[in-house]
């Protein structure tokens, strides 16, 4: 080995690692900061209490019994209480409140002569969750309001209850939430968040750490130590830093599923098997663009614009078959995609590893394939010319 | 006489910063492609990703263990809804959990053996609906398409059921004895798009200049490193002339950009766009000056053309939910929320969206809009002490962190 240069070109590598704060702060307190920010800003898993209004212009028994149940609905947190409709518009408006129910006047009145009056409520969907959940509390209100008249009606008439049950609401659809019935956010966002987050990370510092021999000329020295093989002089250069971000990547897999307990219902080993494909073709991909552009700012510039979408266009939140296909095809391409694929089918769903053998087929490919343009590294790192 | 000649000679100095500044903008093609090309093409590639706004027909399994018409009817009138697509029959749970595992399908519909009996009877059925959860937005959208769905099967059933028990009389008031209806404000289709755009278009505001900034930064601390402490191409001018030189020269040039981000997005995708442009310009303007003054404050941390790379790039993701934009501010702890008012953008995020998507006026946007300018106001201070550390510099010092 040491014939070949590896080690040596290993131990010039750790020296330049640790003569560089840079390093510290990309490698590792920038993707910890990231994971930690993120399992602890999504502390609460779903945001519960959301600020809302009621406008109550009936002023009855019935009216106060429906702002008694919007009360006692946990999702809401209802903190004012307004005399009009442009009152409560102006309270979303300058954003005290996220959603408001108008009680109309003469409700009372006119739900118990049958006239059937009419609850409206608003939500402000320009902020999606809190909007979503107000429009959940004020729905469930609402139908109940509804229900509970009928069955008033139907007992009064001499129905049994069981009876009136079906009568109101004859299908009852149970809706399970598979391996989330808390809908908890954290549990949905923090895994792939955190772990784009390295993978962008990877990118970036390892465009710096190759580009910047390019830069300084100091790659004809980074080549001659690996006795001018690119591939060896790669290898030992890359090889240290895949051992830090792996180990970077075991702590944030420790911080998801052994800190914070989210659901591990597969194999915990495929999971750690992934990390370590996703640090590697992340490498590669970073490899493969410093290849193509040897412009530290401009592969960077790639490295950063393709890590930044990859958190749109992989379909973390937004899913891929329903994207344009000219841009869900980038998907593809991104290795965070395909971990992401697997921590669905191995942490969540906990199914078998055969389901994802197409994923770890497509990260070792997207490992491999890279390789192809370091020719063209070679020759930029033969003739370093730095472009600013 | 001498006092209007010292503010005449501060005056000057700005001016001749700002020129300088605008020469160096551009003539560096990397400043310029975070100036221009960044905030021209991002808001564009996000919106194209995000522009089918809704997610329709997700493909489900059906396991019908009941085999009447009545479930066959159910299984119909799930299939028409417009969340869901009726993939495949299976024939018992195991199968379809297969399908799921593939990714066939994201959701199951079981109707138990006893449906149409119950139904029959005149008791309450139940239907068992299982969601993948891997994205929050499909089961979402099952949720929506099944009480949509139970509501209508009210509407059908409970008419029949109340005419045949010879309650006909009372059908009319008893189906709908209170109506609700729901109205949704600012993204009314509830579009992700349309949610969602209006507030990354602030973050790429923000973050793009940030970059250029810093870049410019990186920059000129090169220059200086190779020039024995002094930046050659740098205006010899105090250290207050020289922030608001700079930081106007960023701002003016952004006002173009910001116009077309602001309003000529929200118009071409025909995005929720309800303000009134005035408004939302005056509003975003101490954005701009926050920002610059920022950017500014963090050529500190600028030692190089590349650091700007390592340490602005994934501030975004972190500013993204600090704007509160996914995850409501009210529900953050003390610290982030603190954090969070730190970060111009996340004041304009707020601040925008209500305008722009809500049709708030500025008045009712005062408290964001007096956060910016008392942003402004503190990273100008802080950018003076950071220009004014970087000029007294000793030369020897500055030659001494020159390594590699």
């Amino acid at each position: 080995m040491a014939n070949l240069g590896f080690m040596d070109g290993m131990r010039r590598e750790i020296r330049r690692m640790s003569s560089r704060r840079m390093y510290i702060l990309g490698m590792i307190i920038v993707p910890v900061f990231v994971a930690v920010f993120f399992l602890s800003i999504l502390n609460e898993g779903l945001p519960e209490h959301v600020p809302t209004a009621v406008v109550d212009l009936d002023h009855s028994e019935m009216s106060r019994t429906v702002t008694r149940s919007l009360k006692a609905m946990q999702v809401l947190d209802l903190n004012t209480e307004c005399e009009s409709y442009d009152e409560a518009l102006r309270q979303i408006r300058t954003g005290n409140v996220f959603g408001f129910f108008v009680i109309p006047a003469n409700f009372e009145k006119d739900a118990l002569s049958g006239n059937g009056p009419t609850l409206e409520y608003y939500t402000n969907m320009t902020f999606f969750v809190p909007g979503t959940l107000s429009f959940k509390g004020f729905k469930t209100v609402a139908v109940a309001a509804s229900g509970g008249v009928v069955k008033q009606t139907l007992t009064s008439l001499g129905l049994p209850p069981e009876k009136t049950d079906a009568l109101v609401q004859p299908v009852v659809m149970d809706i399970n939430a598979l391996n989330n019935p808390w809908m908890n956010y954290a549990i949905y966002l923090c895994p792939s968040f955190t772990m784009a987050t390295l993978a962008l990370m990877i990118m970036l510092m390892t465009v710096f750490s190759i580009s910047l021999e390019i830069k300084k000329g100091t790659s004809v020295e980074w080549l001659a130590v690996a006795k001018g093989r690119i591939s060896v002089a790669l290898v030992s250069k890359l090889l240290p830093h895949t051992i830090v971000y792996f180990a970077v990547g075991l702590f944030i897999l420790w911080l998801l599923f052994g800190f914070s307990a989210f659901p591990m219902n597969g194999s915990l080993g495929w999971m750690i098997a992934a990390t370590a494909l996703l640090v590697m073709a992340s490498q590669a991909f970073a490899v493969f663009i410093v290849s193509v552009v040897p412009n530290p700012r401009l592969a960077m510039s790639i490295c950063a614009l393709f890590g930044i979408l990859s958190f749109s266009f992989t379909g973390f939140s937004f899913p891929v078959e329903s994207m344009y296909g000219y841009l869900a095809v980038f998907s593809w391409l991104a290795p965070i995609r395909y971990w992401f694929l697997i921590y669905i089918n191995e942490a969540l769903n906990g199914v078998a590893v055969y389901y994802s053998r197409l994923y770890f087929v497509a990260l070792i490919v997207l490992l491999f394939g890279p390789a192809l343009m370091t020719w063209n590294l070679k020759r930029m790192a033969l003739k370093p010319v730095y472009v600013p | 006489m001498s006092v209007f000649k010292k503010i005449y000679a501060w005056f000057a100095n700005v001016g001749r910063v700002f020129a300088n500044e605008l020469r160096l903008i551009i003539h560096d093609p990397g400043v310029l492609l975070f100036f221009i090309a960044l905030p021209f093409a991002y808001p564009v590639v996000y919106t194209l990703i995000y522009n089918p706004e809704l997610v329709r027909k997700i493909p489900v399994a059906v396991v019908d263990q009941s085999m009447t018409p009545e479930s066959r009817l159910l299984v119909r009138k799930a299939d028409a809804s417009p969340g869901i697509d009726i993939y495949a029959y299976c024939a018992d749970m195991p199968e379809a959990r297969n399908l799921m595992a593939e990714k066939k399908v994201f959701g199951v519909l079981q109707i138990p053996s006893d449906y149409a009996k119950k139904l029959a009877l005149g008791e309450q059925a139940h239907v068992e609906f299982y969601s993948d959860m891997s994205l929050l937005l499909r089961y979402r959208t099952f949720v929506s398409s099944l009480t949509d769905l139970q509501i209508e099967l009210i509407g059908e059933e409970t008419g029949e059921k109340i005419s045949s028990a010879g309650l006909g009389s009372l059908t009319g008031g008893l189906t709908s004895p209170i109506n609700s209806s729901s109205n949704f404000l600012g993204d009314t289709e509830q579009g992700f798009a349309s949610f969602v755009i209006p507030g990354i278009v602030i973050l790429i505001l923000q973050q793009s200049m940030l970059l250029g900034i810093c870049l410019l930064g990186g920059t000129s601390s090169e220059r200086r490193r190779a020039n024995g402490g002094i930046d050659p191409k740098k205006v010899n001018a105090g250290a207050c002339a020289t922030v608001w030189g700079q930081a106007l020269a960023y701002t003016i040039f952004y006002i173009p950009m910001t116009v077309y981000i602001l309003h000529f997005i929200p118009e071409m995708f025909n995005l929720p766009h309800y303000g009134s442009p005035v408004e939302y310009l005056l509003f975003i303007f101490p954005m701009l000056l926050a920002s610059a003054f920022l950017g500014l404050t963090l050529n500190a941390l600028m030692k190089e053309r590349e650091s700007a790379f390592i340490i602005i790039v994934f501030t975004s993701v972190v500013f993204l939910f600090l704007s509160g934009l996914t995850w409501p501010r009210y529900a953050m702890s003390t610290l982030w929320t603190w954090v969070g008012n730190c970060v111009p953008a996340v004041w304009g995020v707020e601040g925008f969206i209500r305008i722009n998507s809500n049709a708030a006026s500025l008045p009712e946007n005062s408290v964001p809009f007096m956060a910016l300018w008392c942003l402004a106001a503190f990273y100008l201070i802080t950018a003076i002490f950071v220009t004014r550390y970087i000029n007294n510099k000793s030369i020897s010092e500055s030659k001494k962190a020159w390594q590699e």
